[in-house]
């Protein structure tokens, strides 16, 4: 693949997919005649450097994917790069705070489900309002140097670092950085998805497996699991074995190379309801006491902090896997839909 | 940039507007494909930038006055514009306008 294909490869990435193709041979179409006459010009073949730097001069993938489309947009190709790197900062920043200080709050208050269930509840909000004013004043940005190009430094606007040596090689790697299985990596998943699953089979009777020397204590302590973490492990154990009996299926039918997306929203599906399971433990009890009617008055206490301090991580648990599963939904959808209308076509 | 420059840049990218349109079509009478366009408009004195050409291409295509067919030329695929028989009726009209507005502003300037 040469570079000019690289180049277009990563123009792809910026295009309408509905028009990609179409506007994409145009393209090539362009800068192949281009080139042409640039080597005429020279009465040779372009070096590999004169070829960086032409394609250097045509500018960045993104540049050149929005030159072939109408322009609407808040934030333009030039300074979107810089946009979208602040803006992903900004966001994992205010995450961050945010987590912090509610976390100090209710430690230093009274920690309680309920004060956590209400941060989760608030954090999509302060999230959109960071990412509003992100995006505010990147338009303003945008504004001003479309109508006042003379107060925006070219610093600012041109903000787009690039090489032509940095494009990626294959599609594959220009859209997921992604290769097909071997067949070597197809059996070894399943050899060590067998493995697995007996390591997983043989916790009930040897927790030392999972804990090590923490399983000892296990045993002394006044603490049990609630009966709600069994049903859980099986769910576990459940989805491990569908997902090792379909890597198997694959094998042996040749097919390991296929797309896995109906596997992997199979798996997703059925971890998200092992974590509802366990989130739905009768009285949002975890933890229990070995001898309730002797030991309540020592450790109900501290029973019940541990309990509560569970119910919070697990909403945090819950909440993160639901977005998650929601998100890989919404993605199987849109390549479903892709694919049928290219298809189509 | 001082303010005033500012002001006639954006008056004349108002003006220039208007007349690439009129440009293309009165290039599109031939046949081109993107590249030869660009060219042919340089070589008239017109410099336009891709990324004011090709929308531009685009808009007046859904408008349906320009036609685009793929068509393999020195074993290359390439997609060649040309204007429709709408798209010669609206240049037709368009470049009577321009030759009214050139005779108004003559006017005008010789009457000052």
């Amino acid at each position: 693949m040469n570079l000019l294909d690289r180049y277009l490869l990563a123009v792809k990435k910026y295009l309408p997919w509905k028009r990609q193709d179409d506007i994409l041979a145009e393209l090539k179409a362009n800068l192949e005649s281009q080139l042409e006459d640039k080597k005429a010009d020279l009465g040779r073949p372009l070096t590999a450097e004169e070829m960086q730097d032409w394609l250097k001069h045509l500018g960045p993938p993104m540049v050149m994917a929005a030159r072939y489309q109408p322009q609407q947009y808040l934030i333009g190709p030039k300074i979107f790069p810089m946009y979208w790197w602040v803006m992903r900062l900004a966001l994992l920043w205010c995450l961050v705070i945010y987590s912090v200080v509610n976390a100090v709050e209710i430690v230093a208050s009274s920690p309680s489900g309920a004060a956590v269930f209400d941060a989760v509840l608030h954090l999509p909000g302060v999230l959109i309002i960071t990412a509003a004013w992100v995006t505010a004043v990147f338009a303003a940005i945008e504004y001003g140097a479309a109508h006042s190009p003379a107060n925006f430094p070219a610093k600012v606007v041109d903000h787009v670092d690039w090489s032509p040596g940095s494009l990626p090689t294959s599609e594959e790697g220009g859209c997921k950085g992604k290769r097909p299985r071997s067949y070597a990596h197809a059996v070894a998943e399943v050899v060590f998805g067998f493995l697995w699953i007996i390591w997983l089979l043989l916790i009930p009777n040897h927790p030392y497996l999972l804990m090590g020397p923490g399983a000892a204590y296990l045993r002394v302590s006044p603490y049990e699991l609630a009966p709600v973490w069994a049903l859980f492990f099986w769910c576990i154990v459940a989805l491990n074995v569908v997902q090792l009996g379909w890597r198997l299926i694959e094998l042996v039918r040749g097919a390991w190379q296929k797309s896995r997306a109906l596997q992997h929203i199979t798996v997703k599906t059925m971890g998200f309801i092992a974590v509802l399971v366990l989130f739905k433990a009768p009285n949002r009890a975890w933890v229990l006491l070995k001898y309730p009617i002797t030991d309540a008055a020592r450790y109900g206490a501290g029973l019940n902090s541990m309990n509560h301090a569970i119910y919070g991580a697990m909403l945090w648990v819950v909440a993160i896997s639901a977005m998650i599963w929601l998100w890989q939904i919404v993605q199987l959808a849109v390549d479903h839909y892709r694919k049928c209308v290219v298809a189509e076509k | 940039m001082t303010l005033a420059d500012n002001i006639f840049e954006n008056l004349r990218l108002e003006l220039r507007r208007g007349c690439l349109t009129l440009a293309v079509l009165a290039q599109l009478r031939q046949e081109h494909y993107g590249y030869t366009l660009r060219k042919a408009l340089a070589q008239h004195g017109l410099e336009i930038d891709e990324s004011t050409l090709y929308p531009l291409l685009r808009r007046l295509e859904t408008q349906g006055l320009l036609v685009s067919e793929w068509r393999e030329e020195e074993k290359r695929n390439k997609r060649f514009y040309h204007l429709s028989s709408d798209g010669e009726l609206m240049f037709r009209q368009l470049l009577q306008e321009w030759h009214d507005l050139n005779k108004s502003i003559d006017n005008i300037l010789q009457g000052s």
